[in-house]
């Protein structure tokens, strides 16, 4: 977004302000219950959007947190100071979250559409049951000293909290890493991001927010039943206006918040009736019309990316081996696809590792990588055991890699592909900047272009660079000179030279001959799993066993 | 005898759920669209034979003839007119099926607000064959019998169609690979339009069914989309056998909750065990490991 469109949202913010702080001041009963409404669906749009505009897992779960801190507030309301309510409020919805959270975020897509709205229903019927059947009645009545200015204020609170708390998300780098995530989550997790918690933390904010809207609302009602405080409805206008809106930003949920709020007082007082026909329509209008929301319209309005940290190869000092592979298979059900692989890599060396197709290469570097964990064996990174760690905490010890099928995030910039892996990355050691790096392998005029919209062979080289920018010690390259030109093989060729100058230990698969015979010192020819030949390129290329792998026995 | 008490409904009630599901297998194992409004649909076939029922005598088994082909018409232009649209809007995968998800769901308020209107909300039912019939000591209505009885038939042809047929067997593989299923020259939006529309028609037969036995109101479309997902998803998505055991064993456990435990937690059993599954095995009892 340019400066003057940001300087313009800015003020008319300030303005809106202003004018909302004071509005119960001169707003009569009727304009004072619809700022209410546009408030707490504000609060209720941009939680929502906190979590599932970047991560895009569609949450119909908002009523589930709304709704328990809804009844958090009239259980304890009459009893408890109304400070220890919100808290308390908060405290359920957190970890009613955090619960379904850990067990629920890897799940994706539509699984976790229909989870979420599974949860919503499930925690209602377990309420009304526990009301029939423990409390003896299903409605509470709720008595409290909260007139609807000290509601209105109290909600105007919350929305400058969750507008605060948005935004400092979306400059700390969680704002990127939940970006990253949302654009893929295996090249995230590859880039030293922990997917997992990430999404938690992000998902248990926003139910915080949303359980203590509906502690603060509660006093509205006087009476709440399940019927009220768990209408599902609620979840799905959330959803609807912070579409409108635009849940990839900010401030775009509530564009969409105002419009419908006073769109569904207009229709629920003239068409009472055709209420829910007309909300349908507005829907698939919206998702038809609207793909990115009405702040889309205004440019795309991304989050702000933090400056690019000091990234490097660093040498490797020492003569042990950075990798020790000892006897790791690997087995899908019957099929051994790495059968007691074992090699060492030393410090600085390129190691090849060629095979015919299916004979489990890419297998291998994915239990190196985390992507899989090995049935058998152990793996040992510069004096640490891998197995068992996940992917992100490889990435982190300084083990990147690239993918065969290339995996770069699309909707994210090129330089924000390289800066989501210098998010969490713990080394230290000497400098080189996001763009040096974009420069190095030959993207350095595209920094501010979308990564889906690279050609194949840029998105390997954006690939190279993010995984440079993990500053790791040892890089796996799957396949990534494949399907390059002979010029672009040859500048290819010299870029892997480059790097193991530099210091950096590299493995990598490979088909090109060339590039294997120009730059591996050492080669593993691997067959049906197993290691078939070991040693110097010129010499398993010779080894008949190989020949016969690639090519068939003599009489075959 | 308790064992039937809960064995029997429960086939009945199964029967149904694996009959419904097998509509959205297809509606989103091959067309790829997640339809939310599944449900409503369900239930506006069950009014429809209460209306031909008590308006002009017709029986529920003659509705099925008029039923299935409006439904078949009203999905394929559903299909073609708006959600063809948003599949050719986006390449990727994620983006179309949460596309498809809120379109359809803006389809369910429609189809819901148009039956209140026309209905209200009160709950309705009819009385067609409801004679008791005693088997092994239990006691079953006959239109629950001859629901199961439709429901085995149809699903029963639904699957010899689709592993038998040569368009049955585009179909699955559609549903196995689009983009592969296009280069063997199947015109996969043409098919894709017909598994959708056929499992609108399918969803037409579950409504008619169930309205034989069941009381209904214009609310509780979500309910039935819930189950038949529940059913799909545990069923592993596509497959037509999961969805047939998964569904039998979903209204097992549904009468064995509702007679042993407490009627008033069935539906937080249904969305129990669905949540139990999810975590479990995200993929379905018998779908693929996750890829």
């Amino acid at each position: 977004m340019t400066g003057p469109k940001r300087a313009l949202l800015w003020c008319a913010g300030l303005a809106l302000a202003a004018a909302t702080v004071t509005y119960p001041l001169y707003a009569n009963g009727y304009y004072l219950a619809l700022g209410i409404s546009v408030l707490y669906f504000t609060i209720l749009a941009t939680a929502w959007a906190m979590f599932s505009g970047p991560t895009r897992y569609i949450s119909l779960a908002t009523v589930a947190f709304f709704g328990l801190g809804a009844y958090t507030a009239a259980v304890l309301g009459e009893t408890m100071p109304w400070p220890v309510v919100l808290l308390a409020a908060a405290g359920v919805g957190a970890f009613t979250a955090a619960i379904t959270g850990l067990s629920t975020l890897r799940l994706s897509g539509i699984y976790f559409v229909i989870f979420s709205f599974g949860l919503a229903e499930l925690i209602r019927q377990l309420v009304i049951w526990y009301e029939v059947n423990i409390h003896k009645s299903v409605g509470r009545y709720l008595f409290s000293a909260v007139t609807q200015d000290i509601l209105y204020w109290q909600l105007l609170g919350l929305t400058a909290i969750v507008f605060l708390v948005g935004w400092l998300l979306g400059r700390s780098r969680y704002g990127l890493a939940l970006r990253a995530i949302g654009a893929d989550e295996t090249a995230a997790s590859h880039s030293g991001i922990d997917a997992t918690r990430v999404k938690l933390g992000v998902f248990i904010l926003s139910a915080t927010f949303m359980a203590v809207t509906g502690a603060v609302m509660a006093p509205r009602w006087t009476y709440i039943d399940p019927a009220i405080a768990f209408n599902p409805t609620i979840s799905f206008q959330v959803v609807i206006m912070a579409l409108l809106g635009g849940a990839g930003s900010l401030f775009g949920p509530v564009l969409g918040v105002i419009p419908l709020v006073l769109l569904f007082e207009v229709l629920s007082a003239t068409l009472p009736n055709h209420f829910s026909i007309v909300l349908g329509l507005i829907f698939v209008l919206i998702v038809m019309v609207l793909p990115n929301g009405v702040i889309g319209l205004f440019g795309t309005g991304r989050w702000r990316v933090p400056a690019g940290g000091p990234v490097a190869a660093r040498a490797g000092t020492s003569d042990a081996p950075l990798l020790a592979v000892e006897g790791v298979s690997k087995s899908f059900s019957g099929l051994r696809a790495v059968d007691d692989v074992s090699f060492k890599v030393a410090p600085g060396e390129i190691v090849g590792i060629i095979g015919p197709n299916g004979s489990g290469k890419t297998t291998l570097l994915n239990t190196l990588s985390g992507a899989l964990k090995p049935s058998s064996g152990t793996i040992r990174f510069g004096g640490t055991v891998l197995n068992g760690l996940r992917a992100h905490q490889i990435a982190r010890l300084g083990l990147a890699r690239t993918f065969q099928l290339v995996r770069v995030m699309p909707d994210l910039t090129v330089a924000e592909n390289v800066a989501a892996a210098q998010l969490f990355s713990t080394s230290n050691g000497s400098s080189a900047t996001a763009s040096e790096l974009l420069d190095l392998v030959g993207l350095g005029t595209v920094h501010a272009a979308p990564a889906g919209d690279l050609t194949y062979i840029d998105q390997k080289r954006l690939e190279l660079a993010r995984a440079l920018a993990l500053q790791p010690r040892l890089v796996l390259l799957d396949e990534w000179l494949a399907g390059l030109n002979p010029s672009e093989l040859e500048t290819g060729i010299a870029l892997i030279a480059k790097l193991r100058d530099r210091g950096l230990t590299i493995i990598m698969v490979e088909h090109v001959m060339d590039a294997i015979r120009a730059l591996c010192g050492h080669c593993i020819v691997m067959n049906a799993g197993c290691v078939i030949a070991r040693g110097g390129p010129d010499e398993v290329l010779s080894d008949p066993k190989v020949v016969a792998a690639y090519l068939g026995d003599d009489d075959a | 005898m308790l064992l039937v008490d809960i064995v029997l409904p429960g086939l009945v009630l199964g029967g149904m759920y694996a009959l419904i599901a097998l509509g959205l297998t297809l509606q989103y194992g091959v067309a790829r669209i997640m339809n939310l409004s599944y449900g409503e649909s369900l239930v506006a076939a069950a009014f429809g034979a209460f209306s031909l029922y008590s308006g002009l005598g017709l029986s529920p088994l003659a509705a099925l003839l008029l039923a299935v082909p409006v439904a078949m018409v009203v999905n394929w232009l559903l299909y073609r007119f708006l959600l063809e649209r948003l599949m050719r809007r986006s390449k990727d995968r994620g983006a179309q099926e949460i596309d498809s998800i809120l379109v359809t769901f803006g389809v369910l308020f429609v189809i819901q607000g148009a039956m209140l209107v026309a209905f209200g909300g009160q709950y309705y039912s009819y009385s067609y064959l409801s004679i008791p019939l005693t088997i092994m000591g239990s006691t079953l209505a006959v239109n629950r019998l001859v629901a199961l009885l439709f429901a085995a038939l149809v699903g029963g042809a639904v699957y010899l169609a689709l592993t038998r047929t040569r368009i049955g067997t585009a179909v699955r593989a559609i549903a196995v690979d689009a983009n592969a299923a296009r280069l063997v020259g199947i015109d996969v939006a043409a098919l894709s339009g017909l598994a959708f529309a056929f499992g609108g028609g399918l969803v037409a037969v579950g409504g008619v069914l169930v309205s034989m036995f069941l009381t209904f109101n214009a609310a509780m479309g979500v309910i039935f989309t819930m189950k038949a997902l529940v059913v799909v998803i545990m069923g592993g998505v596509g497959n037509v056998m999961g969805a047939l055991v998964a569904g039998l064993l979903l209204g097992a456990v549904e009468t064995a909750v509702a007679r042993l435990v407490d009627p008033g937690l069935t539906l937080a059993a249904t969305y129990a065990l669905f949540l139990g599954v999810l975590l479990i095995r995200p993929t379905g009892l018998f779908g693929r490991a996750a890829s």
